[in-house]
């Protein structure tokens, strides 16, 4: 198990301490409603590890989907792998989105795949073959002890069965960035610290993890990770440490 | 884009099979059938159209309106050498008196004709190719120098408004053909829409995950093609059972007006294309329908 990552090889493309994401006073109004997040200030390094936290109703989601570009802001500036993602053209979106990994906080499984063809589907759309994407996700199906189930569906499956099929969907392609919604909400403990464990050893390999959670203990099974604290879609530190190279990253034992 | 109807197994899981299929095929079907019939009306009609047209623009009757039998008679065959003679005429028929007087009798019974109506010996005309206005008159002066009391009279001028009707008859076959395949169009649009609604959640994964509009729009168009195609065949069939079956009646009317009025050859080689071009409308319409709809997705 101490290959924590069955995924697929990348290259990676950001050059060193090329920030990943940056926020610049970026605020988000759904309609003509308030701001549901005001002033947003920070950067994200490659690398990086990043537990958000906040109250239910802080905008802890509605950030996620900014990082994940499922929204655009309504006003402010966003960079993301360099690029200004205001004014990334509608048809380039999809090649960002597939250097994101997501993990959703209602898992949000195609229904009709089984337990294989929901890990595989990332791969499949980024048009990797089947020849080589039947040994990553095999490898991954046993990895997060669903090898059993592979032909399942996730009607059939437990709370915590499918967020493992989720956040193995989220890694399976190697992504840059990571982004996962309250990921181990529905996990027993044990399993909860593997996939913690499998998200530090993808941050190890380079890639940037933002984990959205309630969960305070989390925070201390990461050793270097940055908190990013959101009160009333206000970030409570966004000069502080997030504006700074994130320190060495230690997974405790 | 016809390419993106092959899709990989795994992809064609996307979205399950029987969504969009089911109660689509049949209404295409149904709306193929229409738009098929409709093509053979308009063909049928078109091909009668010119070779009526062609036929009658050639053909004139000569009236030769003596009241003298035995004079008549004479004319008669005067007028019949005199048009035999002439190079550009077809063929000369003269219509027996027998065959006049059965023709009137009808409407004013046996006995009275000779007696009391001078029936007009008649000769039916055909020329090699259509003939001017400038020919015709010539013709009339020509025979009039044989006959003084004869009239020349063109089929044409008195079918005229008939061939007009069958001619307005054939655009609105086209008008019809038309609004059928917008009609077929919005069918596949609704469907589309409907499944799209249905799969949203998918397809909203699907983009989240970095899968393309056309990504998404192949796996529609897959499915409305087989549903075209399905439709296309079955409505084809039926269409082809009725057009035959109407060729044989109309085939067994007597010659008459209707007599070039058949379905042609080469509209069989046309109304086999229209299923495939529908096939191919549909597999478009889809496709803009969910580039279109994504478009309003992030």
């Amino acid at each position: 198990m101490n290959s924590l990552c069955p995924v697929m090889p990348f290259v990676p493309f950001i050059a060193p301490m090329q920030s990943v994401v940056e926020f610049d006073n970026v605020g988000l109004r759904y309609g003509t409603g308030v701001e549901t997040l005001t002033d947003l200030s920070f950067t994200l390094y490659p690398g990086s590890f990043y537990f958000l936290t906040g109250a239910s109703g802080a905008g802890k989601t509605s950030l996620l989907k900014l990082l994940y570009l499922a929204h655009r802001p309504s006003r402010g500036a966003i960079r993301m792998f360099g690029h200004d993602a205001i004014t990334l053209p509608r048809d380039r979106l999809p090649g960002f989105r597939r250097r994101i990994g997501v993990v959703f906080q209602d898992f949000r499984l195609v229904p009709h795949l089984s337990t294989f063809d929901n890990i595989a589907l990332p791969l499949r759309i980024a048009g990797i073959q089947e020849k080589d994407l039947r040994g990553p996700v095999t490898e991954m199906l046993a990895w997060i002890g669903l090898t059993e189930r592979a032909d399942a569906r996730p009607a059939t499956l437990s709370g915590g069965e499918q967020q493992r099929i989720a956040i193995a969907r989220a890694v399976i392609g190697r992504p840059e960035m990571l982004v996962a919604d309250e990921p181990t909400g529905n996990v027993d403990p044990e399993m909860a610290r593997r996939l913690l464990q499998l998200f530090a050893a993808l941050n190890k390999l380079g890639t940037t993890v933002v984990v959205a959670t309630h969960d305070i203990h989390l925070l201390q099974e990461v050793e270097g990770a940055q908190m990013m604290r959101l009160d009333k879609g206000r970030l409570s530190d966004p000069t502080g440490s997030l504006r700074h190279p994130p320190r060495p990253l230690v997974l405790k034992n | 884009m016809l390419l993106d109807f092959v899709l990989p197994a795994h992809d064609r899981k996307l979205i399950p099979e029987g969504r969009l299929t089911g109660q689509m095929p049949w209404v295409i079907a149904i709306m193929l059938f229409l738009t098929l019939l409709v093509a053979a009306g308009g063909l049928t009609l078109t091909e009668a159209a010119r070779q009526g047209g062609q036929d009658l623009a050639r053909q004139v009757t000569v009236q030769i309106i003596e009241s003298d039998p035995a004079q008549r008679a004479a004319q008669h065959a005067a007028i019949t050498r005199a048009l035999r003679n002439m190079d550009s005429i077809a063929e000369v028929k003269p219509v027996p008196d027998a065959q006049v007087r059965a023709l009137l009798e009808p409407w004013l019974g046996t006995g009275v004709i000779d007696a009391a109506v001078p029936v007009p010996a008649l000769v039916d005309v055909r020329f090699g190719s259509v003939p001017t206005t400038e020919t015709l008159t010539r013709l009339q002066s020509t025979l009039r120098s044989v006959a003084p009391d004869i009239r020349v009279d063109s089929h044409s001028s008195w079918m005229a408004p008939f061939f007009e009707l069958m001619r307005a008859l054939v655009w609105l076959a086209a008008v019809v053909f038309l609004l059928l395949l917008v009609a077929t169009s919005a069918v596949v649009i609704l469907a589309v829409r409907s499944t799209l609604n249905t799969h949203r959640e998918t397809i909203e994964i699907m983009h989240m995950m970095g899968g393309t509009d056309i990504q998404a729009a192949r796996l529609f168009q897959r499915r409305v093609a087989l549903d075209a195609l399905l439709g296309g065949v079955v409505g084809f069939i039926v269409a082809a059972v009725v057009i035959i079956t109407v060729g044989d009646r109309f085939a067994a009317v007597e010659p008459g007006l209707l007599s070039g009025a058949h379905f042609p050859y080469y509209g069989w080689a046309i109304l086999a294309l229209i299923p495939l071009a529908v096939m191919a409308l549909a597999m478009l319409m889809a496709r803009m329908t969910v580039i279109s709809a994504l478009k309003r997705i992030l």
